[in-house]
């Protein structure tokens, strides 16, 4: 279906009876529908129309909260103390309060994705018009997976997707006034807001990538997407450096479309810090990424980029700051960050340029992507030259490191302000006596977020001299990543469907979000190996997907080069940045399309149902960090995938956990009979915290259990669980029998063994239903009442 | 005794842990009906941790290992209850649980070796949905715990589990 304005112009009619002259008939909307699915029961459902699934689920996923602070100072009546049975001066309590909190962090995730896709999608059509095709390619039909389910429509040009962005800044304006005092105080409904505002993420970062990926010709799910290159050592330091940092790859794409354009590609070094980095690559696999958020200060502190382009999102408000100690100009693109810097947007380009060049301004906000293009790359190369002495030789030398290392008074407030608690102080007394081999080791631990400084009392830059002592290692390492393929292709699953949905396919992974690890970023790649050897697919996006490509085999070999970017067992997929994302869930919401041949068009609920119960999904956010991190976790929660977050992600202060104890929390319907039964714990939690990458690895195979899984897929599930629990627990799981429903479930070479078990735990064979949780799905309607 | 807390944003409101030594804590334990240890992935972070887990599995401490550190007790046969720290804590606020062995809801909860920002969140928890009380015998004075060891030495550390062992009996 398309909505657009119609305009009809007559400039000249004329019959005997009637003359017309500059008749202008204008038509507000038709609606053309060329899709012919039947409308589901929620077309751009307010918060109100999925309140009974969120009720649903939130029944059995029981909010878990763990507040970070007692206390409430949102309006003037107070702080107010909130611990225990306390109450605010509005009457809220400790309970509603932390749900308040989630809520207001998921619409904040939310708005910063939803207007990237605004700001993203009206460049595109402002460069190519609002009729302009999303065409995805011959194997990529469902082109909005996210879009179809929840808006209820298929868009076919840019210009649809703008009702998309209307109907979720309308929600997001909703959610945001449900925060305020005086308003929402029941946590559950809360909590559902954060869900809605979750799906919300969701939709617009879809819109958001859709319209990079048609505006830019991003890869259009190409399993085969090009290797790239990641790292310090990736790039050419001889040559003039445009680092990018954020989000937003438009001014980076006008930058790379300008360099292209006046033969200057092979003169300037494109490179980028997260996810505009992988956007960068999308558009041109010859850009380089240089890491991960936790790169940012590290490596502008290096010195080597000449001009650094910020647009918006995980860009450290300091930037400025930092880029002048090393002399390198800062452009600011984006509406979301000015930085206090001169709007130069409206004036010429060579006068910018001079301005930057001679320092006569440490930066410039330009919010024309065109011309910033323009502006990056005169900057660089006029600037490198004058900039030399800091180029990649920003560092302390090593007598200073050892002098500034003995300047250290063993406070420890560098170590208590650490969010991974790392001894810096007795690295730093080994350093000041010339032994630089326990600092350098801190750097693989270190999350880049620079609290160490500023803690210190001496104002010794401890990162910069961790810098320093890794040094050799870092500036020397390139590692290959997949180029971000976007989309994953309807054949592929077409391929895996009936696979993943009887569960023969022993499950699907998803590595996504921050850097903000509690033992380094080498674990997410060490469960990421685990995963492939099992023949799972494993899918990945953001720094997630940066810290996999950061972790070389004996051979010296990345995950990427190791396993093929197929969505099948044992493909290892990047889909590119963190608004890729969207694609992961696509991916699951084309299952019960494509396999089942359920409606998309407005039916979320029995999508999400679908996926809760038969796709074996789970995320792993294992260095949760952002506000946008637990809204897309959050959504995906409400789709029915479940998410496992490293020990950090508790400071979110909310889990959604299941009671495996409590048989009633466990009730479904089966759809072919309407039989109420109870079934097994699966997935057993919605939003899980692991505290070790041991405790993730057995957690990741039990959530992708589903009600719905063949014997012989539970056998493989089974199987893959007991095998990851005896190697990290040293035992047999405790709760087998729950996940046994009949003896065909059980693997063949522990048939005896797991009979011993449920004989013990009393075990009774159980029925493998067709579940749902929505009474509206059964087939014997008269049933359905019970 | 006068302590901050390790990490100084980990404090959340008013109502802070009373630092205690060895001495206290053992009095705290024997009080206790039902008292619980949690410990976690850093029980590898000396040798000697898995030694006091022994212990106080041997003073009458029901056991509970978190993330893999089961693996760890199963080694040194000391009897253990298995679960997530999260899954852990989120019984311990339910009022009506009756507990892993179906006897009762630990009424004490001992944490250590656990990461410091879980540990934390535990206590939090447990502070504010819970009457159960909390007792902290880390290296690190936890601020949002009832009752805790204040920062220490690592040496100094081990010294104070050895002394409450001892004041245990075991």
């Amino acid at each position: 279906m398309v909505t657009k304005p119609k305009k009809v112009k007559i400039t000249k009619a004329e019959s005997p009876t009637i003359k017309i002259g500059d008749l202008v008939i204008e038509i507000g909307e038709i609606e053309e529908d060329t899709w012919g699915e039947p409308l589901g029961p929620s077309p751009k459902p307010s918060w109100t129309e999925l309140r009974e699934w969120d009720k649903k689920l939130l029944n059995r996923y029981e909010p878990f909260y763990s507040p970070t602070c007692d206390m409430c100072c949102l309006c003037s009546y107070g702080k107010c103390d909130l611990t225990k049975d306390r109450k605010g001066a509005c009457g809220i309590t400790q309970r509603a309060q932390q749900a308040r909190l989630i809520l207001l962090e998921c619409v904040i995730g939310a708005a910063c994705h939803g207007a990237h896709a605004r700001h993203m999608l009206e460049h595109q059509i402002e460069r190519l018009g609002a009729d302009y095709k999303i065409d995805l390619g011959l194997n990529i039909e469902t082109e909005a997976p996210i879009y179809r389910t929840v808006i209820g429509k298929k868009p076919e040009t840019l210009g649809d997707l703008l009702e998309g962005m209307e109907y979720a800044e309308r929600e997001i304006q909703n959610l945001l006034a449900s925060v305020h005092t005086g308003q929402e105080g029941d946590n559950l409904d809360l909590e559902s807001k954060a869900m809605h505002a979750g799906m919300i993420d969701n939709l617009v970062k879809e819109i958001a990538d859709l319209a990079q990926i048609v505006g830019y010709d991003f890869p259009k799910g190409d399993p085969d997407a090009p290797l790239a290159e990641l790292g310090y050592g990736s790039v050419d330091k001889k040559k003039p450096l445009i680092l990018f940092i954020g989000h937003n790859v438009a001014p980076g794409a006008e930058v790379i479309t300008y360099a292209e354009a006046y033969g200057k590609a092979d003169k300037v070094e494109i490179a980028g810090v997260c996810c505009t980095a992988h956007d960068l690559q999308r558009r041109d696999k010859s850009a380089k990424i240089i890491g991960p958020l936790s790169e940012q200060i590290r490596f502008v502190r290096s010195g080597i980029a000449d001009v650094i382009v910020v647009d918006e999102q995980c860009v450290r408000t300091d930037i400025l700051e930092e880029a002048m100690k090393v002399k390198t100009p800062v452009i600011a693109t984006n509406d979301k960050m000015g930085l206090g810097l001169p709007d130069r947007t409206d004036d010429d380009p060579e006068a910018i340029v001079d301005d930057l060049v001679n320092y006569r301004i440490p930066g410039a906000f330009i919010h024309k992507p065109e011309k910033v293009g323009e502006v990056a790359v005169k900057v660089a190369e006029r600037i490198a030259a004058k900039r030399a002495e800091f180029k990649g030789r920003a560092l302390p030398e090593e007598e200073e490191l050892k002098a500034e290392a003995a300047r250290c008074v063993s406070c420890e407030k560098c170590q208590r302000a650490c969010p991974v608690n790392l001894h810096i102080s007795a690295a730093l007394l080994e350093a000041a006596e010339g032994s630089f081999e326990r600092l350098a080791s801190l750097r693989k631990l270190c999350v880049g977020c620079m609290r160490c400084e500023s803690a210190c009392p001496r104002d010794i830059k401890i990162v910069s001299l961790m810098e320093k002592a890794a040094e050799g290692e870092t500036y020397s390492q390139s590692y290959k990543i997949r180029v971000g393929r976007g989309p994953i292709l309807d054949t592929e699953i077409r391929n895996v469907g009936a696979p993943i949905v009887f569960g023969e396919i022993p499950g699907v992974v998803a590595f996504a979000g921050c850097t903000n690890f509690a033992n380094g970023a080498q674990e997410v790649a060490e469960m990421a190996e685990e995963f492939l050897k099992r023949n799972f697919i494993v899918v990945t996006s953001g720094c997630a997907a940066m810290a996999i490509a950061r972790y070389k085999d004996e051979n010296g070999e990345t995950l990427y080069e190791r396993y093929p970017g197929i969505f099948d067992a044992g493909g290892l997929v990047n889909v590119g940045s963190c608004v890729a994302n969207a694609h992961i869930l696509g991916a699951a919401i084309k299952i019960p399309y494509i396999f089942a041949r359920r409606n998309l068009r407005a039916n979320f609920e029995e999508i999400a149902d679908y996926i809760l119960h038969r796709v074996g999904a789970v995320g792993v956010v294992w260095g949760a960090m952002s506000a946008k991190a637990l809204s897309i976790g959050t959504g995906l929660n409400r789709w029915g995938i479940p998410v496992i977050l490293g020990p950090t992600g508790t400071k979110y202060r909310r889990l959604y956990l299941g009671r495996k104890d409590v048989p009633e929390k466990w009730e479904i319907y089966d759809a072919k009979t309407g039989e109420k039964l109870v079934t097994d714990p699966a997935p057993e939690h919605l939003a899980y915290v692991a505290e070790s990458k041991e405790e993730a690895m057995v957690a990741i195979a039990k959530l992708v259990m589903r009600p719905n899984d063949t014997t012989k897929g539970r056998q493989i599930k089974l199987a893959h669980y007991i095998d990851l629990h005896k190697r990290y627990f040293g035992t047999m799981p405790e709760d087998i029998h729950l996940y046994v429903r009949t003896e065909s479930d059980i693997p063949f070479n522990l048939k005896e063994v797991i009979m011993e078990i449920l004989r013990e735990k009393g075990w009774k064979e159980r029925k493998i239903p067709d579940p749902t949780m929505l009474p509206r799905l059964i087939m014997k309607k008269k049933e359905a009442g019970k | 005794m006068r302590a901050t807390s390790w990490r100084l944003t980990m404090e959340a409101g008013p109502t802070k842990a009373k630092p205690v030594n060895a001495d206290f804590a053992a009095r705290i334990i024997k009080q206790a009906s039902r008292p619980a240890l949690a410990i976690g992935a850093r029980i590898t972070e000396h040798e000697r941790l898995i030694e006091f887990v022994e212990r106080l599995s041997r003073a009458g401490v029901a056991i509970i290992a978190t993330a893999h550190a089961i693996r760890y007790t199963s080694e040194r046969g000391i009897p253990a209850y298995k679960a997530g720290v999260v899954e852990a804590t989120h019984l311990l606020t339910d009022p009506d649980w009756e507990g892993f062995d179906g006897k009762g809801k630990p009424d004490l909860l001992i944490v250590f070796a656990i990461n410091l920002d879980l540990e934390n969140q535990t206590f939090q928890t447990l502070k504010n949905f819970s009457d159960v009380k909390t007792l902290s015998i880390d290296r690190y004075f936890m601020v949002n715990a009832t009752y805790s060891f204040p920062n220490l030495t690592e040496e100094a550390w081990l010294a104070q589990l050895d002394e409450l062992c001892q004041k245990l009996g075991v």
